[in-house]
């Protein structure tokens, strides 16, 4: 995504038609917005799945608890609410002018979702060894539960790379000076960043304890 | 932890680290942001010891399992929309954005929440026509 700095727009709306950075801004700001929107939906489809089959077949969710353990995955939440907040000290931090320091709190964004996805990937291997599988083998009784389970916590995980990567890009434009005059580019990573921790804090909530 | 916080490149810029929290000033490094993970941290601790102890009186009262199932449901969904609001309200800063964005945001989970209450109303064993 295109940012632009204050250098290469006019400080007001002029008679040319040109956008000011704070419209440039804003209309950056909305468009991740509803980007954010869209995803809310596609989350909402997984949760959704997963809700009814927690109505409809309880004994199995139980019996999943049971493996599922809260130990790990409540480690690995901390971890995603700290990095959330190692974001908005990164866009304070540049918002002040400091630039390396910025750069360090962006740098532990991207290390909380990397510890994240190796707490992801830890919990995988051992439920796969449990038998708990992407798969329909009508013999398991995991056969609904893998679909419902690894469907939104996957496609939350690939969410959690995405973003990695993207700090990653952010903190390359950074160390360069690109975010010196408007920050724009790592606000608009924020917004996603966060709302990735937010589905998070909803999947915990429905999948592991409720 | 103010010190680590100096130490990662603490500025001292336009964002304030005083907070009123309660009629009380707190200052700390971060201000709002850190009383703000504080809050994360705090309801993630008393979400998941609730659901451990709910889950332990469930498995200990079977009589009263229904009740205590729907408890555990929506003490646990409440703070889980607590702590998905703190994290929308200050660190996405929507207490600070236009109200469009708030309906941007709102209105696909009216539209969700509708969905769900329908999908809700069919019998798992589906229709029979």
């Amino acid at each position: 995504m295109a940012e632009l700095t204050a250098n290469q727009l006019p400080a007001a709306h002029d008679d040319h038609g040109h956008m000011s950075v704070d419209e440039h801004n804003e209309n950056l700001k909305l468009g991740m917005w509803l980007y954010l929107a869209s995803e809310i939906v596609i989350f909402s489809i997984m949760i959704v799945g997963y809700v009814l089959f927690r109505i409809n077949q309880p004994d199995v969710v139980e019996l999943a608890h049971g493996k599922l353990g809260v130990g790990l995955v409540t480690a690995n939440t901390f971890v995603l609410l700290a990095s959330s907040f190692f974001m908005v000290m990164g866009l304070r931090a540049m918002q002040n002018g400091n630039r390396a320091g910025m750069l360090r709190w962006i740098g532990l964004t991207a290390l909380g979702g990397i510890v994240f996805l190796g707490g992801q990937y830890i919990e995988y291997s051992e439920l796969a060894h449990l038998g708990i599988v992407l798969g329909y083998d009508t013999s398991s009784i995991w056969s609904t539960f893998g679909m419902r389970f690894y469907a939104p916590t996957f496609f939350h995980g690939a969410h959690v790379f995405v973003g990695v990567l993207w700090a990653l890009e952010v903190m390359r434009r950074g160390a360069k000076g690109r975010y010196d005059d408007n920050p724009i580019g790592i606000e608009l990573f924020g917004l996603y960043w966060h709302f990735v921790d937010v589905v998070w804090i909803m999947l915990f909530t429905l999948i592991y304890l409720v | 932890m103010a010190e680590a916080m100096h130490d990662l490149g603490g500025d001292h810029g336009h964002h304030s680290n005083t907070v009123t929290l309660l009629g009380r000033d707190i200052t700390v490094e971060g201000g709002i942001y850190t009383v703000v993970f504080g809050a994360l941290a705090i309801l993630t601790v008393i979400e998941v010891l609730s659901a451990e102890f709910l889950k332990g009186a469930i498995h200990d009262s079977p009589d009263a399992a229904v009740g205590l199932t729907a408890i555990k449901a929506i003490l646990l969904l409440g703070i889980a929309i607590i702590k998905s609001s703190l994290v929308i309200w200050f660190y996405m800063h929507l207490k600070d954005e236009k109200r469009i964005i708030a309906v941007v945001l709102l209105l696909p989970l009216l539209i969700a929440a509708l969905s769900v209450m329908f999908v809700l109303a069919i019998p798992p064993t589906g229709y029979s026509i």
